[in-house]
């Protein structure tokens, strides 16, 4: 056995050389030395840290926001756009969640509540936190366009072939989060309505 | 430093070969995360990404413009199709994740993760995007040269001897660069928000009723500890995307990231975004360091099951 040292300190054992089964090509570790293959893999790397930098990296500087625009098509195509936003700039200071009630044919109310996940055990909130995220993003109305989907789905999941709903509204209820206050009395919010749906027959197909 | 020394330190950071070990072990992390986020997923599969689901294509194709790499958008739209769609991609991400066509395997789950994603993109959390853009440099990465079915057979076949040849690092580097992104990326938008400076943001985060998981102790409620921790946080994420490409710094940070993901996926419940994140870590560990710990689990292991024999 022979060792060689990498640059990055780590020592890779290598075998003496010895005849193996070959595929037709030669070995990748071979074939990474040629300099043509060097060169298109830099442009490569190099077109990729740019792009990536300039989507990601929260800065107006020129000329990122210029940069940004020109490789948008290829990040959104490749799916390699991305937001590290992590509770920030600043964390939701509201407590909220939302519930759908259907208006029925024969003027009943059907309500159908948005799993809470303080309401769930351990393992139901796990699998079901995708819905606090959706949650938390139909309570925005810069994503007004999924309303309609929304209130569509509850029409159907509310659904009785003897008396179908006519009416969806959506409601969210937010309580703000005092800083500095841990315990406070647990009242139940003022619904807001944001969205009202009138459910049509092939709704609910 | 002159351009040829500049060039000189791309070659030997991009494509001085080192060992696979440390992709190869990525490789099945990543691959058992992605399996955990489909099980998870396979209940609610048809609400979230159905034809009759809670966004529709339509809406989506409306609301997020542009040609995206999407799966859905070329499938027949019936639920069989999507359900069958859930079963392949759940298949390749087990073939990836032993190393069974690897190649194939990594660029299938790639095109299946950024297609589920792009199907619908609001109910993503920052651990689904870590997948999707690693994914896409893991589908370049030598995944398959180590720890894997793909090198088992080869090896068996005498298509490769019984070392394990170093191969250049790129695409590991292009995840090890996406990783320290992350952090930075996260520095940078907290300290454009007062509360992160001011240190009164992690109070709001500790309140948020729907986000809280296990119960923690009431003494780290207290206003001047969180607001330590949420300066801790700031220096921690900063240190953890530029320090940690310093070798002296690198293992004390790696072990303070860790801990911090770990505390994070005890307190809140944000499922599989601290295991998503932390399967990267491996790629800053030392591949003869990975190898030690790989020798001394076994050792371990082994040694417990001999000691469990019963001696006749």
């Amino acid at each position: 056995m022979s060792k060689i040292s990498s640059h990055s300190d780590e020592t890779v054992e290598l075998s003496k050389p010895r005849r193996l089964k070959s595929r037709g090509s030669s070995h990748p570790a071979n074939a990474d030395n040629s300099g043509f293959r060097h060169g298109v893999i830099s442009i490569f790397i190099l077109f990729n840290l740019v792009a990536i930098l300039s989507w990601a990296i929260p800065l107006q500087v020129t000329p990122l926001p210029q940069i940004k625009e020109i490789v948008r098509p290829y990040l959104l195509w490749a799916g390699l756009f991305q937001s590290w936003d992590f509770f920030a700039p600043n964390p939701r200071p509201v407590n909220s969640y939302i519930e759908a009630v259907a208006g029925t044919r024969d003027h009943y109310t059907r309500v159908f509540n948005f799993p809470r996940m303080e309401q769930l055990n351990y393992g139901q909130r796990y699998r079901e936190e995708r819905y606090r995220k959706f949650a938390e993003v139909l309570c925005d109305s810069q994503y007004a366009a999924l309303w309609p989907d929304v209130a569509r789905h509850v029409a159907r999941l509310l659904d009785s072939s003897t008396d179908p709903p006519q009416t969806v509204v959506l409601m969210k209820f937010e309580s703000p989060i005092q800083y500095g206050v841990t315990r406070i009395p647990e009242a139940t919010p003022k619904p807001q309505f944001f969205y009202e749906y009138y459910v049509g027959g092939e709704d609910l197909r | 430093m002159n351009l040829a020394r500049l060039r000189e330190a791309w070659e030997r950071f991009f494509f001085t070969p080192q060992s696979p070990i440390p992709i190869a072990v990525f490789r099945i992390l990543y691959g058992t995360c992605v399996t955990l986020t489909l099980i998870l997923l396979h209940s609610e599969w048809l609400d979230w990404f159905g034809v009759h689901s809670w966004v529709t294509l339509s809406t989506m194709s409306r609301v997020e413009p542009g040609v995206r790499l999407n799966l859905f958008t070329v499938m027949p739209q019936s639920d069989s199709w999507i359900s069958a769609f859930f079963w392949i991609f759940l298949c390749f991400a087990i073939l990836l994740t032993i190393g069974l066509w690897t190649r194939l395997s990594s660029i299938a789950v790639f095109v299946c993760l950024a297609s589920m994603q792009q199907r619908n993109l609001y109910i993503l959390h920052g651990g689904d995007v870590f997948l999707r853009v690693t994914g896409f440099f893991l589908m370049f990465a030598p995944a398959g040269a180590a720890l894997s079915v793909d090198r088992w057979i080869r090896v068996g076949r005498k298509l490769e001897g019984e070392t394990i040849e170093p191969r250049a690092p790129w695409a590991q580097r292009m995840i090890q660069f996406e990783l320290a992104l992350l952090y930075f990326s996260s520095f940078l938008w907290k300290i454009k928000g007062a509360p992160w400076l001011n240190g009164t943001a992690l109070f709001y985060v500790f309140h948020i009723h729907a986000i809280q998981r296990f119960p923690v102790p009431d003494w780290t409620q207290q206003l001047w500890i969180l607001k330590l921790v949420t300066w801790y946080t700031l220096v921690l994420e900063f240190s953890l995307g530029v320090l940690i490409w310093f070798r002296p710094f690198r293992y004390p940070l790696l072990v303070l990231g860790l801990l911090f993901q770990l505390s994070i996926e005890y307190a809140l419940n944000i499922p599989m975004f601290e295991w998503d994140v932390l399967t990267a870590y491996v790629l800053f560990v030392d591949p003869t360091d990975l190898q030690r710990m790989g020798r001394a689990a076994r050792d371990f292991f082994f040694w417990r099951s001999r000691s469990a024999v019963p001696v006749s």
